[in-house]
């Protein structure tokens, strides 16, 4: 069962959700994030390069202009193998675990499991975040030796931050399995 | 306590009058010491001042001082806020029998903080606020 509806992240750029439900016991959620638009590239591109010509315009020194073709390359590649994640998904099956995965834009993916022992609920939770405060999902950990008290958090879809009723839809779901077991 | 309350008394009037024709009187002589030559002030007689260069730089280092201060604060509000991984957000030592056991008797439940799974549930769960 896929849906997708309109939902954006805390900044207003939208987002895509998709949920499946492979089973009564296990479902899994991607949110996809927009790719890297060719348009962003070629202006970031050009203000780099003009600002190496305007530079070389006046110093006369070509080692500007090669320093600034390999910043932009190495930038480039840094960028889009560590920083910009294309989509992060959230994997829970009852009795087993979650399991939390982002995958990069050049096809790298990293992923946890968290065996469903150590956990003690997935919650909406509210904090400060820069300038503003922000829904997030995040998974509340126990340690077996204390079941009541929370250990740690781990915050979810961190780089794509969807809105309320993104997380909401998610949460739903999510409860619906946890509480079974 | 009556003479610790803020409201306006008349000895503080007139202490904010002074302060404020002391400082325009000192702002008054500070210009007379920053235009007036050097010469015109020696031949008066007055030869121990300090250089005219801190006429420029007092005031300069004061206006930058001013605004890395607005600057430092924001950095350090922002610094000393809790990332959004840190178990502070949810709770501490001071929240009282967060236990999730269920005792519904009759009369009034214990008074305790509600812990942030039945406050989920409560928002979220629910049909109808």
């Amino acid at each position: 069962m896929m849906e997708d509806e309109a939902f954006t992240d805390i900044n207003g750029k939208s987002i895509s959700l998709d949920c499946q439900c492979h089973s009564s016991l296990c479902s899994e959620f991607i949110v996809s994030v927009p790719k890297v638009s060719i348009g962003k590239v070629m202006v970031y591109t050009c203000c780099v390069w003009l600002l190496a010509y305007a530079v070389f315009f006046f110093t006369e020194n070509t080692a500007v202009l090669t320093s600034a073709i390999f910043i932009t390359l190495a930038g480039m590649m840094f960028h889009i193998h560590f920083v910009k994640v294309d989509h992060e998904s959230l994997l829970v099956i009852g009795s087993l675990g979650v399991q939390v995965s982002s995958s990069y834009a050049s096809g790298r993916e990293t992923t946890t499991f968290i065996e469903m022992g150590k956990i003690k609920d997935i919650v909406i939770n509210e904090a400060i975040y820069m300038h503003q405060i922000i829904y997030y999902l995040c998974v509340l950990l126990k340690e077996p030796s204390d079941p009541d008290a929370v250990s740690s958090v781990v915050p979810l879809f961190q780089s794509s931050k969807p809105r309320l009723n993104c997380l909401v839809k998610v949460y739903k779901s999510c409860q619906e399995i946890i509480s079974k077991c | 306590m009556g003479a610790t309350s803020p409201s306006p008394v008349p000895e503080r009037a007139i202490y904010g009058f002074v302060l404020f024709l002391g400082s325009q009187f000192g702002f008054f002589l500070f210009c007379l010491w920053a235009y007036i030559p050097e010469e015109w002030l020696h031949s008066i007689g007055l030869t121990y001042w300090p250089q005219k260069y801190w006429a420029l730089a007092v005031p300069i280092y004061l206006l930058v001082a001013i605004v890395i201060t607005a600057v430092l604060l924001f950095g350090v509000n922002m610094n000393n806020t809790a990332p959004l991984d840190s178990i502070d957000i949810i709770t501490d030592v001071y929240a009282q029998g967060q236990r999730t056991t269920d005792c519904h008797k009759r009369g009034i439940p214990r008074l305790k903080d509600v812990s942030i799974s039945e406050v989920n549930k409560m928002f979220y769960l629910s049909p109808k606020l």
